[in-house]
């Protein structure tokens, strides 16, 4: 006890945050348990853990230099009661270059761990997720980064602007507002972390949308608070539209920051209407996409670290995709970039494939 | 140190809230499974509901995935209701239709 009060005394604070950590978790403890307890879902409805994620192997030609990139994000999704999830997405990603031009290709295996969190359904307002999850800020981060998903394998110029992972608390859900218009949002606080694969930033931010059913209109607004070095501030919108009598998807996102700021529009036509040759337009999606970076106040370093190039940037992008069945696709894409530091020529081929894998008995389909 | 503290009080308040609401939650329960239908003309509406719920939301992002078991699904638009921020009632029509 006199330890403590010691501690007390020399630091408060920190006394004071065990305590409540504690009182914290054994407040948790009996919702948790009660998560374990059987609930009122039948059996054979009663969601069942998953591991599930996405394969691929790419080829890359930037500028004349070859790359081969394989990866595999496994994600792992288990449930836990009947409002609980525990879930998470790794990445392992080869970048294999010939050295000096020749010789056998060799390079790194990127591991990062991409979102390990606990989401809570408080009700249908809210979610409350904690851990390591992936930064709500525009759209592109949370939801069109896994290569089976993304119409286009090279990322947008802007994408690592105010997205990335964070570690910490945040709140988010999606409820009508009424029956034509969805309102979306999350709000998130971020900790600062040096952690090995944990790595974040202390930030806050959040990100609202609205989401039109009828016309399947989304438009959202994002921002985000550095709470270190120059506490700068961030902000994007964004927009999609799949208009219903087309097989068409346009998106778009614009992001400022101080590292940067810029724009991409996209635009994915699936060839399903075509007349002719159905069997294989049916499968078959071309993709254009428009983008502009304008470089901001960022060091040589930070720029190659983040993957931004360092000089205002336009760029075209050209793709093609070929669904082969249902989670696996070929992929081509053809790029042109336009810098002072040269304009060069992209090429991506290669293939993408999702899979997905009970972790227990499923019953009859 | 601070902001760390005043973190906790927050996140202590939502735990105390959310236990606060727990006896009102039983009925709220039964709208994490797949809903029922009380009659075939009620099924095929939800069904109808579903298919359009699923192509406004799912379709945003990715193309149709196969139907996988439901206990699968169940899964799966859970992690998708978290993930894209889909609604309660556009999360329970879009696993009926997934399922049924």
């Amino acid at each position: 006890m006199d330890r403590i009060v010691r501690n007390f005394e020399k630091k408060p604070w920190r006394t004071c945050s065990h305590a409540a950590c504690l009182f914290i978790l054994s407040c948790l403890l009996p919702t948790f348990l009660k998560a374990q307890a059987p609930d009122q879902v039948p059996e054979l409805e009663r969601p069942v853990p998953i591991l599930t994620g996405n394969a691929g192997f790419f080829t890359n030609i930037n500028g004349g230099e070859t790359e081969l990139v394989p990866s595999i994000n496994p994600v792992i999704l288990l449930p836990l009661g009947d409002r609980w999830l525990v879930e998470s997405r790794g990445e392992f990603k080869g970048e294999f270059e010939r050295r000096d031009g020749s010789g056998p290709y060799g390079g790194k295996v990127e591991q990062e761990v991409d979102y390990l969190q606990v989401d809570y359904i408080a009700n249908k307002y809210v979610t409350v997720t904690a851990g390591r999850f992936l930064t709500p800020f525009g759209i592109y981060n949370e939801r069109l980064y896994p290569i089976w998903i993304r119409s286009l394998q090279p990322t947008p110029l802007i994408f690592p602007l105010g997205t990335g992972s964070s570690d910490g608390a945040m709140l988010r859900g999606g409820f009508s507002i009424n029956p034509k218009v969805n309102l979306n949002y999350a709000t998130y606080f971020s900790t600062l972390s040096t952690m090995n694969k944990f790595e974040s930033d202390r930030t806050a931010g959040g990100r609202v949308g609205f989401f039109l059913p009828g016309p399947r209109i989304e438009a959202g607004f994002s921002w985000q608070k550095e709470l270190q070095d120059e506490r700068s501030n961030a902000f994007g919108f964004h927009f999609a539209w799949q208009p219903t009598p087309l097989p068409l998807n346009l998106r778009s996102e614009y992001a400022r920051s101080h590292d940067g700021s810029g724009y991409w529009i996209e635009a994915a036509y699936r060839l399903s209407q075509v007349p002719f040759w159905q069997k294989a337009l049916r499968r078959t999606e071309v993709v254009g996409r428009a983008q502009q970076l304008f470089a901001g106040q960022i060091s040589l370093a930070d720029a190659a670290e983040y993957g931004l190039p360092d000089v205002n940037t336009r760029q075209g992008d050209f793709g093609l995709n070929y669904y082969i069945r249902e989670g696996l696709k070929m992929a081509a894409s053809y790029s042109r970039r336009f810098n002072s530091d040269g304009n060069v020529n992209l090429w991506t081929v290669g293939i993408a494939y999702r899979f997905a894998f009970p972790l227990g008995r499923v019953g009859p389909q | 140190m601070k902001v760390k503290i005043a973190i906790l009080m927050a996140v202590l308040a939502l735990v105390s809230l959310v236990c606060a609401a727990d006896p009102a939650r039983k009925s709220e329960n039964a709208s994490l499974a797949v809903p029922v239908a009380q009659s075939s003309a009620e099924a095929d509406a939800m069904r109808v509901h579903g298919e359009q719920r699923y192509r406004a939301n799912c379709g945003r992002c990715h193309a149709a995935p196969q139907k996988f078991p439901p206990r699968m699904m169940a899964t799966i638009v859970r992690h998708m209701r978290v993930r894209a921020t889909i609604t309660d009632e556009d999360m329970r029509l879009v696993l009926f239709y997934m399922t049924q």
